[in-house]
């Protein structure tokens, strides 16, 4: 029975059940199965099924007891500050989209250009033809309204928040909780 | 077909907390005086069922209060008595039996019993 007892006060050593709280457990537990062979009841009438597999009987009574701590979240301290930072971003981004839309300047714009881009900063000479080169896109500050990028960036930003705000409510939930 | 053994068990097992609050309840007592008790009543903790865990569970629930005091004779023991919420647990824990009691009694009432040597 004793052997019982510290095969139980050792798993609860292994689990980080406190000290005091394993101590008085297997105080209890070795009194108890003490008066009982006194007697003449066995551990196996005492305990059930559990009399043959101590570590599990420990782990079953701590679990239920609820001393066994839990163990430290892998990232959970760093994931405020990534978190806050991607907040951050996305709130600036939402900023700066919305400014641009309310000011409309400068308006910037996706627009296709067909300009042949000339190699190097040569200056083309008075009259002359450049021959027709491939169309890029390119973003360039004008008054055009055409696919603007702040819509895109608004969208974006909005998408980015939302996303932030079910984070920030999903660690809220994963934080662990005090020990009771 | 559940053997007989088993069905003592389980039936048991949705209920053995309601049978440690009450026994506590008539007396505090601690975790073999409990066993001792239902084993007087004719409940012997059979299969896995200890109560240890059982107990920790109520008292993690605030159902139960714990105090130490000397056992007679004995080392000081950890003695239990039901908390405010465990008496209201137990009342309605025992209501529930009693109408789920009331429920199998009246389908099985009808069954005739023949033991036969």
């Amino acid at each position: 029975m004793t052997d019982f007892v510290e095969q139980c006060r050792r798993e609860w050593t292994r689990l980080g059940v406190p000290d005091p709280l394993a101590e008085e457990m297997a105080t209890d537990l070795a009194s108890d199965l003490r008066e009982a062979e006194a007697d003449g009841v066995s551990a196996e009438e005492l305990l059930g099924s559990s009399a043959f597999d101590p570590r599990s009987f420990a782990a079953s009574w701590a679990a239920e007891r609820g001393v066994i701590p839990e163990p430290p979240r892998r990232n959970a301290r760093r994931r405020p500050l990534a978190l806050l930072v991607f907040t951050g971003v996305a709130a600036f981004a939402l900023i700066v989209s919305a400014l641009l839309l309310l000011t409309g300047k400068p308006t910037v714009s996706l627009v296709r250009s067909s300009r042949a881009v000339r190699p190097h900063f040569v200056p083309a000479p008075p009259g002359a033809v450049l021959p027709p080169g491939p169309t890029r896109h390119v973003l360039v500050a004008s008054t055009s309204a055409a696919a603007p990028v702040e819509w895109i960036l608004l969208l974006l930003a909005i998408v980015a928040l939302g996303f932030a705000a079910w984070l920030w409510s999903s660690w809220g939930r994963a934080r662990p909780s005090a020990p009771a | 077909m559940i053997p007989g053994s088993q069905r003592r068990t389980e039936l048991l097992r949705g209920v053995l907390d309601l049978c440690l609050l009450a026994v506590m309840d008539e007396v505090p007592a601690y975790g073999y005086e409990m066993t001792k008790r239902l084993r007087d009543r004719g409940l012997a903790i059979v299969g896995e069922g200890s109560i240890y865990p059982l107990l920790g569970r109520l008292e993690r629930d605030g159902l139960v209060e714990t105090y130490r005091a000397a056992s007679n004779g004995g080392p000081p023991r950890k003695y239990y008595r039901p908390s405010s919420t465990g008496r209201l647990a137990l009342a309605l824990g025992v209501s529930e039996w009693r109408a789920a009691r009331d429920a199998v009694d009246a389908v099985l009432a009808p069954v005739k019993v023949e033991v036969t040597s």
